[in-house]
């Protein structure tokens, strides 16, 4: 069941009461419950927020607070599981969904009252109507009971076989069915078999077409963030939160570009709506969002442009960064931008003011000669006090790096949390970590794409790409950051592939997950060339394990992230090979 | 230093400047430092008797001014010395709002033995006027508790240890497990943040 009123039939609803409220790990689940605990802690309800991972966590986070909670909130998880059937909850828990994975499971979408989803039915993508999947399995029985009575009462023969037009046209129109003799009504429940069976295969096919790919809907942040606004209790860290929410689904591919446009105008509306409530505007130091273009290069404005440029995905395929005429060429470009050596190489806050000033502007300039045009996008910043000034990737960046940055003392709830303190403003140190942190990690990724391709060890399998992480990795045995750097490798890979098929094949990165264990993680990517962030890596994983009758772990919320056993992984993708081609 | 160097009343400042500089909440019961002072108290009052008396005797008005400046720097010790009891007592009566009525063992060594009594008797009034004060109510009132005004009833905290179902007064039940987050009445965790289950989020 869909609620479209949230303001109403949500958090009306819930006042008063004491909710549970379970977060996926990820960034914009965490700003998601972040403005959700901002809300509630206005109307002093009482609340409990458990981090999960994957869809074992979410059954154990539940069983430990069965029977102690009536109202369950789950934020990025659950939409596309049965909830009913894996929980098993008791009659009067209500769960309210808010999740950005698709495709949602039907059994939540036509639940009538124990699941709902927080969202707008119409903004969702063909939904199998409700008669072609679900069939009403009384009114069968009511079939047989009849057909049964109709054996008894024993009747005088019509015609003989009846022809077969005449029982077509019967088993259309039931109601004003004749009396049939007993080879009839065999004919006509065969023929009753017959149509459950094509409505079956039917069935199976929508279904298939509906679950076939998996992909992103709406921030959720955002749409908690609209019903903080109707409630009229918005305000510019709300704001931020969900800019931070929505920025994350574009840096990590999971929205189109597009789509991120379309949100845009909408978010500078309420930025400048706050920003005028907000009288301190004329102080620096308050607090400001602001909307501009920006460079998709990581984290530039905390590192040196050659360092930034280099690491970025975008740019440094383009200019095949990892390679020696790479450099010479991004040379080149910082020479033609008129940025010296001297400035290019030290962190950019310490660049001359001039430059900085002027760096977004020669880059822009340049980007179309030298093939990075789509380097510009439309972002926000954030700036309070006279130095803090951070782009809406920032924070994205330097999160991802917290929630991943599990060690042996810190457990990934530790993670979790850390990351979930980071957001608050007072925080700031943590994020001055998180930053350091991510600046590691996408050096760390720059290096393994620089050895790898220089081995090639990106090997092709005919439909797709594979790429075989052997040792476990203090970065990349984590969902996020394996995807990242599966990402660099297969732009990285095309950007220099002769093939010319290249641009249109996925790609799939494993790396071992636990040594003790043998197990691997398996990440799948779409083709550098699908502008669409839809993913068929699930279901095409779930039929290859069933071909190869390996076992496999869709734990996670993102059906393109498995676990896999280290011992089957080859037999797995020969499977694969063989679904693919 | 020479002896000659001294001021009178310089150790009576000293010890001052180390109660006021030391970022203990109760620095050792200098005995030394009070010893030191006490003496050389002593020691200006019998040089003023003696010279007092020679005056009496002779009427030389050259050592008038004199005994006037040893007496000044005989009431500055006097002074220094009841400034430096004074602030220690405050802040040991602030140690009965903090810590309740139980010194901990650290703090208590560096208490002498008049102040420990002093300690003492203050949580004996303390409580003896906590029972009367909430008298209308049948109970006394804890005013320890809440020394400044709340500024929220609920307050969110997350949990740092498993502790297992906790029961609210309306019979809510919370399971506390560790890192989960919660937003809950102040009053009835207050305890549980004290024991290092509960942390509190500011």
């Amino acid at each position: 069941m869909f609620i479209q009123d949230l303001k109403n039939d949500f958090y009306r609803h819930l006042v008063g009461k004491r909710i549970l409220i379970i977060v996926n790990y990820d960034i914009d689940a965490i700003c998601a419950s972040k403005i959700l605990q901002a809300l509630f802690q206005y109307d002093h309800m009482l609340y409990t927020v458990v981090p999960i991972m994957g869809i074992t966590g979410l059954r154990r986070a539940y069983g430990e607070h069965q029977g102690d909670v009536k109202y369950v909130l789950l934020v990025n998880c659950g939409g596309c599981v049965d909830i009913v059937e894996l929980l098993q909850p008791a009659e009067d828990v209500t769960f309210f969904i808010c999740d950005a994975h698709r495709p949602l499971d039907v059994c939540n979408i036509y639940s009538d009252r124990q699941v709902c989803i927080l969202g707008d039915a119409a903004l969702e993508e063909n939904i199998p109507a409700f008669e072609t999947i679900f069939h009403d399995s009384d009114e069968e029985d009511d079939d047989q009971d009849q057909s049964d009575e109709e054996d008894e009462e024993e009747v005088h023969n019509d015609s003989g076989a009846g022809d077969s037009d005449g029982d077509e046209d019967s088993a259309q129109r039931p109601a004003v069915r004749p009396k049939l003799t007993r080879l009839e009504r065999h004919e006509q429940r065969i023929l009753r078999q017959r149509a459950r069976r094509q409505w079956e295969s039917e069935r199976d096919r929508i279904m298939f077409e509906y679950t076939q790919f998996s992909y992103y809907g709406r921030s959720t942040a955002l749409l908690i963030f609209e019903l903080a606004w109707k409630l009229s209790k918005d305000n510019m860290d709300l704001l931020w939160w969900a800019i931070v929410g929505i920025s994350e689904q574009l840096l990590l591919g999971k929205i189109e570009s597009g789509a991120y446009t379309l949100e845009l105008e909408q978010i500078q509306s309420h930025v400048s709506r706050l920003t005028n409530k907000t009288n301190d505007q004329n102080t620096m130091s308050a607090s400001k969002i602001s909307f501009e273009n920006d460079l998709h290069l990581v984290l530039y404005r905390h590192w040196p442009v050659t360092d930034s440029m280099r690491y970025s995905r975008y740019a440094s395929c383009q200019l095949k960064l990892w390679t020696l005429r790479g450099e010479k060429r991004l040379h080149e470009l910082l020479l033609e931008m008129g940025l010296p050596l001297v400035h290019a190489r030290q962190t950019y806050s310490s660049m001359d003011l001039v430059l900085r000033k002027e760096f977004y502007s020669m880059v822009e300039r340049l980007a179309e000669k030298y093939d990075i045009p789509d380097i510009v996008y439309g972002t926000f910043t954030l700036s309070y006090g006279y130095r803090s000034r951070y782009a809406a990737a920032d924070y994205v960046y330097a999160l991802l790096a917290i929630m991943e940055s599990v060690k042996k003392h810190k457990t990934p709830e530790d993670c979790f949390m850390e990351a979930s303190d980071a957001l608050n403003r007072q925080h700031k140190q943590l994020l001055g970590a998180g930053i350091d942190n991510a600046k590691l990690l996408h050096a760390a990724i720059f290096r393994q794409v620089q050895s790898s391709l220089e081995a090639r060890q990106v090997h092709s399998a005919g439909s797709f790409f594979y790429y075989v992480l052997q040792e476990e990795h203090a970065f990349f045995s984590y969902p996020y950051a394996l995807g990242l750097l599966a990402k660099f490798i297969l732009r990285g890979h095309v950007a220099t592939s002769r093939a010319r098929a290249a641009p249109d094949l996925p790609l799939i990165a494993t790396c071992p997950l636990d040594a003790t264990q043998g197990m691997c993680l398996l990440v799948g990517i779409a083709p550098v060339r699908e502008d669409s962030p839809k993913n068929f890596f699930g279901k095409a994983f779930e039929q290859a394990a069933q071909k190869s009758k390996t076992t496999l772990l869709q734990d996670f919320f993102e059906p393109s992230v498995v676990q896999l056993r280290q011992s089957d992984l080859t037999r797995f993708l020969d499977a694969l090979t063989v679904l693919l081609t | 230093m020479s002896r000659e160097n001294k001021l009178f009343g310089d150790k009576a400042f000293e010890l001052l400047k180390d109660l006021e500089r030391s970022s203990q909440t109760i620095p050792a019961f200098d005995d030394d430092g009070v010893r030191q002072v006490l003496e050389e108290i002593k020691a200006i009052f019998e040089e003023n008797v003696a010279q007092a008396s020679s005056y009496n005797s002779s009427g030389d008005r050259s050592l008038w001014p004199l005994l006037n400046y040893r007496h000044a720097a005989l009431q500055r010790n006097k002074r220094c010395l009841l400034a430096y009891l004074y602030e220690r007592s405050k802040r040991i009566k602030a140690l009965r709002w903090e810590f309740g009525p139980i010194i901990p063992g650290d703090i208590k060594q560096a208490l002498c033995e008049p102040e420990v009594q002093f300690f003492n008797n203050y949580s004996k009034s303390l409580a003896a006027y906590m029972c009367i004060a909430g008298c209308s109510q049948g109970q006394g009132i804890d005013l320890t508790n809440n020394l400044r005004p709340p500024k929220s009833l609920y307050i969110e905290v997350r949990c740092m240890e498993d502790y297992g179902k906790f029961e609210l007064d309306d019979g809510e039940l919370i399971h506390l497990k560790k890192n989960s987050q919660h937003y809950l009445p102040r009053a009835q965790v207050e305890s549980l943040v004290r024991q290092g289950i509960l942390q509190h989020i500011a």
